[in-house]
């Protein structure tokens, strides 16, 4: 264990104090000019298992799932529009950098650290998310979002084992807010 | 109907091969998706959870097989037992290669995936890592120092004319971006070789802190799809304090042939770094698709034992239940050829063919019995109807056939001795004794054909039979037998004797008596006329003629009258009537009048009544008392008459027996045979018909009479009537039924 913490990085050892786990601590929408901006602030504490599998070259893929639904009294919600995008954080040994890359824009960023790498992960701005003019008025709608770790992308092999054990399948619950008009 | 359908399902063939071919399509996936085939690497995780339901689907089929086989087990059912045999024969064929090939391939599975490693190719690929870094590392050095003398000369130059210089600058370094940032990231300049991309690459947090501290940051950076850079960032220092210090970062690019190797270094390090992470999950994944296949392979092949075993069994099931049809009789049964045309088949057709000849056999079988049974019917039936017995016998004298006649006529109950000895018969019957021996020479003798008359007295009381015999050729494996035809032909000889009697009666009447009184008025007349007239020596001569011929007509016609009277046909008036009182009636006539006589009775006081005509029994007794004394009386003599009754007993008849004996010179023996015939006689005088008439009466009643010389002397008639027998016709038919009675009393 001793040995496997040298090789971390230093940003790590203060993050694994904390919970494995992705929590969403905050998210907010702004309207402006009939377009709903989204920020959001996500903690990323990933198990040592998948910081491992990381430090060893397995590409860990995250995805942010966004739902926007109406509200119906009688029967269940109307999904308006779904939105996902997928990042890809993957060690460049080479270098001793973190690529971040976004997968929906290609995208590339490099942190020289995992700590800022998750960082810039979990610190969305000004992320587009809808068209107001696909929204009625006198109707209530909300968005939730979800952060996860897809286990899907994992090498073949790694998935079975991701199946079956813990501390892979890593997500965080749904988030929910409502979208003002 | 849906039972019916899944039924199908779970025995079919093609379904089965349908679903093996399907899951080994599947196990094909997902073992090019284990070995990282990016086609199917999405497809791997549902390929997995597709291949465990089919395996599930085997063996819920196979389980519907093992409880159908199991119940059938328990059931008996023909052919289960060698189901159950290939079953499990098929299954350890199958199981033993799988279990050898299963643990071979594990093994070589593990060494296999272990030999891909290896620590000096690890350290060699760490070595080409660290020599990348190395041979880059010198090219940072001079970026460094270029870097940090365009950051002195940007220090003297003024913000607003900062961005000229960095276009300057940045041409005269080869750099491919130049940014001049604010000390909270900022970017106050940017200089780049193609103004088209995006914005300039601002350096990251972790860079910018490490800057504010004082610090030079050069590193390598893989940015974008553009390849590797180094990146030198450092502060600016200004030699005024009060002027905001500023950031300088400068991105090499790294020479094209320098990245494309240094690429390839990170590229293969990265790969087997990451192989070598996940050289347990490999392991694992192999061995699950390896084990995913073999076990496939195995619940096939127990499918497939079952499902041969079945269709092995089938036809041999088929005849088990046909053979058990055949056993219990039932040959119309036709099996179901089998589809193929093996040696099942044609043992099911030959089968059928056997089934089906045995059935014709059984038919014809079945025909011919029934004609032999209907003219065997026929036979009886003529038999029954015939007025004679017939009776057959083997050599030994066994009863072998007899008609319902036969039995009436000699008083016996043809069901009950059928097939006995007729001696046995005999020892249970006395009186049918004399019967049997004068059967026995002619059927031991094998004689061809013979006839006899046979008298018996039995319970019918006396009875001719009239038999005849002939030997019936036996055929291939039989032996020969005697049938015998028998009449009772007492009555017929009766009545011819009576018609004979009756003529000679009515031509003495004729012929004799009606001349007598002529002869005897003629004589008389003569007398009469010439008696006065003649002198009297010649009147004396006359008067003697004359006289002699009137006494000797007038005897001739009692003579007559006599004869005629025994010709004349019975009248009898039958009543029931004690024996025993009507003698001592007939004898206390003789005490009365007669000293010369003696007459002593012994009667039997427990003699049954019978039926019996009182008028001609008194002048039988009559005659037979007569005839005593005449026989043993005599000059002086006394005559000495004993008259005894009593009951004789015999099994299947009762006779009363009235014995009258004298104390005369007995029969002489010449004629002791015939003494019973008309005008035989010893005496003098006499008509010659008393013992004739006595055998005529007893006759008539259904009795016997026989005379006998007893050994203390004198002479012995011997009486016999039936008992409880009706003397008028049909008596015997009365008797054989009494005995049926007896015969069903005692079943």
């Amino acid at each position: 264990m001793g040995l496997m913490l040298a090789y971390l990085p230093v940003g790590f050892t203060t993050a694994s104090v904390q919970a494995e786990g992705i929590e969403i601590n905050n998210v907010e929408t702004r309207l402006v000019e009939n377009v709903y901006w989204l920020n959001a602030d996500i903690d990323f504490n990933f198990s040592n298992k998948t910081l491992d599998a990381l430090k060893n070259g397995v590409p860990i893929t995250i995805e942010l799932n966004i739902v926007v639904s109406r509200h119906r009294d009688y029967l269940w919600d109307e999904t308006i529009a779904t939105l996902q995008q997928r990042y890809q954080l993957q060690y460049h040994a080479l270098t001793k950098q973190y690529l971040l890359k976004n997968l929906n824009s290609t995208s590339i960023q490099s942190h020289s650290s995992l700590k800022t790498a998750l960082a810039a992960l979990g610190n969305i701005i000004n992320f587009p998310l809808l068209d107001k003019n696909l929204l009625e008025d006198h109707q209530q709608y909300s968005a939730r979002m979800r952060a996860s770790v897809d286990v899907e992308a994992l090498p073949v092999p790694l998935r079975l084992l991701a199946y079956i054990t813990s501390g892979w399948r890593l997500s965080s619950e749904w988030y929910e807010w409502p979208l003002k008009h | 109907m849906a039972f019916k359908a899944l039924t199908r399902i779970t025995l079919g063939f093609w379904p089965v091969a349908a679903l093996f071919v399907l899951l080994l399509i599947s196990l094909y996936l997902m073992s090019a998706a284990t070995q990282n085939s990016q086609q199917f690497g999405m497809l791997f995780s549902s390929l997995l959870v597709i291949n465990l339901l089919g395996l599930a689907v085997l063996i819920i089929l196979i389980g519907a097989n093992l409880h159908r086989l199991w119940r059938q087990y328990r059931n008996h059912v023909p052919g289960s037992r060698l189901a159950v045999r290939l079953v499990i024969m098929f299954i350890i064929l199958a199981l033993t290669p799988v279990s050898v090939v299963y643990y071979f391939s594990l093994q070589f599975l593990q060494h296999g995936i272990d030999s891909w490693f290896d620590v000096r190719l690890e350290k060699t690929l760490e070595d080409a890592l660290e020599l990348s870094r190395t041979a880059l590392d010198a090219k940072m050095r001079e970026y460094r120092k270029q870097t940090e003398s365009m950051a002195k000369e940007l220090a003297e130059t003024p913000s607003n004319q900062a961005s000229f210089l960095l276009n300057d600058l940045r041409e005269r370094s080869g750099a491919a971006e130049l940014t001049l940032l604010s000390q909270d990231g900022r970017i106050l300049a940017s200089s780049t070789v193609n103004p088209t991309t995006n914005l300039p690459h601002r350096p990251d947090d972790n860079i910018l802190f490490q800057l504010r501290q004082g610090l030079t940051y050069v590193g390598l950076d893989p940015i974008g799809e553009s390849g590797l850079y180094i990146r030198v960032a450092l502060q600016i220092s200004h030699a005024d304090p009060m002027t905001e210090s500023r950031l300088l970062q400068a991105l090499y690019p790294v020479a094209e042939r320098m990245s494309n190797l240094a690429d390839s270094v990170q590229a293969g390090y990265s790969q087997y770094q990451e192989l070598s992470y996940l050289r347990k999950p490999v392991k694992i994944s192999f061995t699950l698709t390896l084990s995913l296949v073999l076990l496939l392979s195995l619940l096939t092949a127990v499918w497939a034992a079952f499902y041969s075993a079945r269709r092995l069994v089938a036809p041999i099931r088929v005849l088990a239940i046909g053979t058990r049809a055949v056993a219990s009789g039932d040959y119309n049964r036709r099996l179901p050829l089998p589809p193929n045309n093996d040696e099942l088949s044609f043992l099911v057709q030959s089968f059928n063919d056997m089934t089906r000849k045995l059935a014709q056999a059984r038919d014809s079988a079945r025909e011919s019995q029934d004609k032999v049974e209907e003219h065997r019917t026929y036979l009886a039936t003529l038999l029954g109807r015939l007025t004679s017995g017939v009776l057959s016998l083997n050599k030994t004298m066994e009863l072998r056939t007899a008609n319902s006649t036969a039995g009436h006529i000699l008083g016996v109950d043809i069901e009950q001795v059928l097939g006995q000895s007729l001696d046995i018969i005999c020892k249970e019957r006395p009186y049918l004794q004399h019967f049997v021996d004068i059967l026995q020479p002619h059927v031991e003798g094998m004689e061809q054909e013979w006839r006899e008359q046979v008298v018996l007295f039995g319970a019918g009381g006396r009875q001719i039979l009239m038999c005849r015999g002939a030997l019936l050729p036996g055929g291939a494996g039989q032996e020969a037998e005697h049938v015998i035809v028998f009449d009772d032909v007492t009555t017929l000889i009766q009545a011819q004797r009576d018609a004979a009697w009756g003529e000679v009666a009515r031509r003495l009447a004729h012929e004799i008596k009606n001349p007598l009184t002529p002869i005897q008025l003629s004589a008389e007349r003569l007398r009469h006329k010439y008696l006065k007239v003649m002198d009297p020596k010649d009147a004396e001569v006359l008067d003697r003629s004359t006289h002699t011929i009137v006494q000797q007509v007038e005897a001739l016609k009692e003579m007559v009258k006599a004869f005629s009277e025994y010709a004349r046909p019975p009248q009898l008036q039958l009543r029931t009537l004690d024996l025993n009182q009507l003698i001592n009636e007939v004898i206390d006539l003789y005490r009365a009048d007669d000293k010369a006589v003696r007459i002593t009775t012994r009667l039997d006081p427990s003699l049954p009544h019978i039926h019996a005509d009182p008028g001609r029994l008194r002048q039988l007794l009559h005659n037979l008392i007569k005839n005593g004394i005449e026989a043993a009386g005599g000059a002086n003599a006394v005559a000495h008459i004993s008259i005894t009754s009593g009951c004789v007993q015999q099994p299947g008849f009762k006779v009363a027996e009235i014995r009258v004996c004298d104390t005369g010179p007995g029969f002489p023996g010449e004629i002791l045979a015939n003494i019973f015939e008309p005008y035989v006689t010893t005496k003098p005088k006499g008509t010659g018909l008393g013992l004739a008439i006595v055998k005529k009466i007893v006759e008539e009643h259904g009795g016997v009479v026989w005379a006998d010389n007893p050994r203390e002397g004198g002479a012995c008639i011997v009486i016999c009537f039936p008992v409880d027998s009706d003397l008028t016709e049909g008596h015997t038919h009365a008797l054989a039924n009494h005995h049926t009675a007896e015969a069903g009393g005692k079943q």
